[in-house]
Order: structure tokens, then sequence, then C-alpha cells
């Protein structure tokens, strides 16, 4: 039986990047976040990882997975506790500075969030474009990115022209187009088949071993076993190992 | 420069997607909008006009001073000529009238005439013209204290009723700018917060992915101001052909309405001054609109 921890602290084995200094990158203090009084969702977490870090959050649908990334990013705060993210407390982080912030992190959603009426290439160019980055940076980083994820061919087709895998194979290359530190993907196979959910997890574990900090939720303890990252589960809004590495 | 050409045609193209999403909803804003420039249009304008029909009233309006029989014109005519407000004083005598009168009468033995009556009933009558209109009736009052004057005459009651309908008017003007405005203001507001919940997803994923606030919701602040311009350009092209219209119409009739219609007409300095009010009122209405619609579209 796993050890209940409310304390979690990742370490990485693999120091495929061990070039980069091992700075905190996230950092969770008694974090809690309730939705409803009786039922929190999230209480007293604390984690800790430095940069260059893999990490799987695994836990049954309404456990608080996605609750826990929208802290990272700032899609929520916490009720109580502080939130560290790349040297930000999120808890102050508002307006012009969020969204400044926010173009360093890449988020990989469970539901793609691709603009239906955009082709592929302006699906991904469009965060580009948000961002107010030039007409040559925009043309000169999609394609390659498109390169990385396989989709190269596939630039001027509609979302609705896709496959649920190469959907969300497009919505990881929008994520990781800005070459952000830090990677969140929330359930990024969960509506795959296990062959493209296994090409997503060889995507996000290549990006790893290029420097990025990735952390994925997913149901699936499975495919989490698959690969030899650390794993955490977060149960009844707490935190606990299920594989630890190092 | 580079970054602001990228900014400006990223500005542009979301402006343009905005507006292709509203479809017929940019009808509805860009006609309330219109209707809103052109009655206020209507308003500004005939104000004006009356305004400056009033002083073409004042302009012609002479103070008929009639003296006293036994009084000669010339004893009075350089102290009535010395006054500040009186611009021009211009002297018939009781001989000319009565000539003109029995010519008019179609009388053409003047002495027997005379005769008849036991001499010239009529008497010596100055003409005076003032400055400003607005002081007719304290000029009025004065000469009527001059030793020598009888009575004085003068077309004083046309020009108030000028003035109360210009009072009128103007608050009229004032309530249906007040009225109309919120009602162009509550039109374009929905039609640009049906534009953004289309766009919902967009605006979301834009947030998520790191746009600014300014990225995101300016270019529907562009699209409340191209709202007020397209609006205040129809208004004032309506406005233009209106104005060309009544005085096509009136050109051709009796001498009292050319001299209405000559009343009527703006000064160049009008019609930029009215031009710039109107696009003024439309860019203001859209702007504040852009931010209602912001406002009400509040996502984290």
């Amino acid at each position: 039986m796993n050890s209940f921890l409310n304390h979690v602290t990742s370490r990485l084995p693999n120091s495929s990047n061990a070039a980069i200094a091992p700075e905190v990158i996230v950092r969770l203090q008694k974090v809690s976040k309730v939705y409803d009084e009786n039922t929190p969702c999230l209480q007293d977490i604390n984690l800790h990882l430095k940069r260059g870090d893999f990490l799987f959050i695994t836990g049954s649908s309404g456990t608080g997975k996605s609750t826990l990334l929208k802290l990272l990013y700032g899609e929520e705060r916490a009720t109580s506790g502080r939130v560290y993210v790349n040297g930000y407390n999120m808890d102050k982080l508002k307006g012009d500075r969020l969204a400044k912030f926010r173009r360093r992190v890449g988020v990989v959603f469970q539901d793609y969030k691709l603009i239906s009426n955009r082709t592929v290439f302006e699906n991904i160019a469009f965060v580009l474009q948000a961002q107010g980055r030039r007409k040559r940076e925009i043309e000169r980083r999609v394609l390659p990115t498109l390169k990385m994820v396989g989709l190269a061919h596939k630039a001027a087709y509609f979302p609705d022209q896709l496959s649920g895998g190469e959907q969300q194979r497009v919505s990881l290359a929008r994520a990781i187009v800005g070459t952000p530190p830090l990677l969140l993907a929330d359930e990024p196979t969960g509506n795959l088949d296990s062959d493209n959910a296994r090409q997503i997890l060889r995507t996000l574990l290549n990006l790893n071993t290029y420097g990025a900090t990735v952390i994925v939720t997913t149901h699936d303890t499975q495919l989490a076993h698959m690969s030899k990252q650390p794993i955490i589960q977060l149960r009844q809004g707490r935190l606990y190992w299920l594989k630890r590495v190092g | 420069m580079l970054q602001s050409l990228t900014k400006l045609g990223y500005l542009l193209r979301e402006t343009f997607s905005g507006l292709r999403r509203g479809g017929w909803m940019n009808w509805a804003a860009i006609s309330t909008v219109t209707v809103l420039l052109f009655l206020f249009g209507i308003c500004v304008q005939t104000s004006w006009q009356l305004d400056s029909l009033l002083n073409h009233f004042g302009s012609q309006l002479e103070i008929s001073v009639y003296l006293e029989p036994d009084v000669q014109g010339e004893t009075l005519l350089s102290q009535v000529e010395r006054r500040s407000e009186v611009k021009q004083v211009r002297m018939i005598s009781k001989d000319q009238a009565w000539e003109s009168l029995l010519q008019e009468l179609g009388v053409t033995d003047m002495e027997e005439a005379t005769q008849q009556l036991e001499g010239n009933p009529l008497v010596d009558e100055l003409k005076v013209l003032v400055k400003d209109a607005d002081t007719v009736p304290r000029v009025v009052e004065e000469l009527s204290a001059i030793p020598g004057v009888d009575r004085c005459v003068y077309v004083n009651e046309a020009r108030e009723r000028f003035k109360q309908l210009q009072w009128g008017l103007n608050w009229v003007s004032l309530s249906l700018t007040v009225i109309l405005s919120f009602t162009a203001i509550a039109v374009v507001t929905t039609t640009l917060n049906l534009i953004a919940v289309s766009r919902r997803n967009e605006l979301e994923i834009m947030q998520l992915v790191g746009a600014t606030k300014v990225w995101i919701f300016l270019p529907f602040i562009v699209q409340g101001v191209i709202f007020g311009v397209v609006g205040g350009g129809l208004a004032l092209t309506l406005l233009t052909s209106l104005r060309t219209v009544v005085a096509r119409v009136l050109v051709n009739q009796t001498d009292f309405l050319r001299f209405i219609v000559e009343g009527l007409q703006l000064n160049p300095l009008q019609l930029y001054l009215l031009a710039f009010i109107i696009f003024s009122l439309g860019i203001s209405v859209g702007t504040i609109s852009s931010f209602f619609a912001i406002r009400r579209f509040s996502f984290r």
C-alpha cells in the first residue's frame, strides 16, 4: 500500500538534461482548493518540481487533477496556501503580468480547444499572433513544430478533418510552438486509442529530453507505468506516491 | 516599425473577422447609430438654421418711427443716427409717402386729391435699421420717448415665435439625443456581445496562451468605432441630401420662401462643425458600447 505523503518532491533519475541548473520551477505549499465547503477538491498539497523534471499525476475522474494544473497556469486560484511557478507567486499574478507568464507555459487540453474555422497551421500560428510575434517568426516556428508532431502534411486541414489523435497532436504542437520551459498536459491521452496515446507520450518524453519540465495528468495508470518517470496519485484531495524514482 | 505593422495587420484581420461573424447584426448596429446621428444632426442643423434665420430677420428688421404731424423728420434724424445701436436711418417725408400712396391707389391727379382732403394727411416717417436684433425692443422704447415721436412699429412677434421655437427645439433635440444614444448603445453592445459569444472559444484560448486584454479586446473597440464612423457617414449623406432637396423645392417658390431658404443655408464652418460633431458622437457611442460589451463578456 502506498504511504500517504503530503509532501511530494520529485527527483529526476535520468539526467538527460543535467546541463540545466536544478532550479525549482513549481512549488506548492500547503495548497487547498475548495469549490464546495463540504467537499474540498485539494487539501494541503505540497509539491516541489525542478527544471527538467517529468511527473505523472494520476487519479480517477473528478479527483482534482485538472484543478491542480489550472492552479499552475493561473486559471484557478488556491483557496489557501501558496503556488509558485517559474518564480512567480500565482496568487498575485493578474492582468498583463499573468498573460505574459502564460506565454512561458504550454498547456495541452483534454478537449483540444482547437478553433474549428481555422486550419491546423492557423491554429498554431494563432498562439504566436496572440502574443504579438512577427509573421516571419511565426512561419519559421510553425512548420518545424508540426513536423515534430508528425502533422506537417496536414497543415492546411481543418480540425474537423482530423482524427482525435491528430487533433490532440495539433493541441500539443500549439502548446510547444513557443518553446515554453514548462509544459502542462491535462489528460492528453484521455480520448485516444492506445497507439495514439503512446505517440503523444513519446513526444512528451522527447520534449522532456530537450529540457522542458513536463507535468502530465492521466487517469490511465498503466500508460504512466510504461515510462520510467515518477508517478503520484491524487486521491481524496491528497497526493500519494505511486512510483518514486531515484 | 515592423512590430507596429504586425500589430496593425493583426488588429485589422481580427476586426474584419469579427465583422464577418456579426453578419446582419452589423447592419442593425449601424442603422441604429445612423438613425441616432441623423436625427441628432437634423436637430443641430435646424437649431443653427433658426439662429441664422433669426439674424436674417433681424437684419431685415426696420423700426418705422412715425412723427407727430407738425414735426419735421430732419429735426430728429441726426439725434436718432447718433445712437450706437442704430445702423442706418432713412427718412421718408410725408410728401414722398403721400405720392407713393396715391400712386399705389391709382390716383393720377395729386393736387385734386390733396385739395379734397384739405392737405396731406400723412406724417414724416424715419425707417431705422438696428445693428443687433436683440436690441430692437430697447431701441423702440427709447425712440418712443423722444419728444416729437408719435409711435414706433416693428415686427416683433415673428421673431419671438422663432426664439421660442428654437428654445423648444433645443430641449427636444437634447431629450431625443439622450434617449436615442441609450438605444444605440444598447443595440451596439448587444451586437458586439453576440460576436464575442460566437468567438468565445477563440477568446478563451487567446487568454490561456498569453494574449493581453488589450490585444484580445482592441478589435472589439475598433469594431465599435467602425459602427460609429459608418453610421456617421451615412447620417451626413442623408442630411446633405435632405438639405439639397429642401433647397431645390423652395428655390422656385415665393419671395418669402426664398428669403427663408437663404436663412436656412449653413456656412462652411458650420458644415465642418456638423460633420465633426456627428462623427464624434458616433465614435463615442461605438466606443462606450464596446466597453460595455467587453465588461459583460467577462472570463478569467
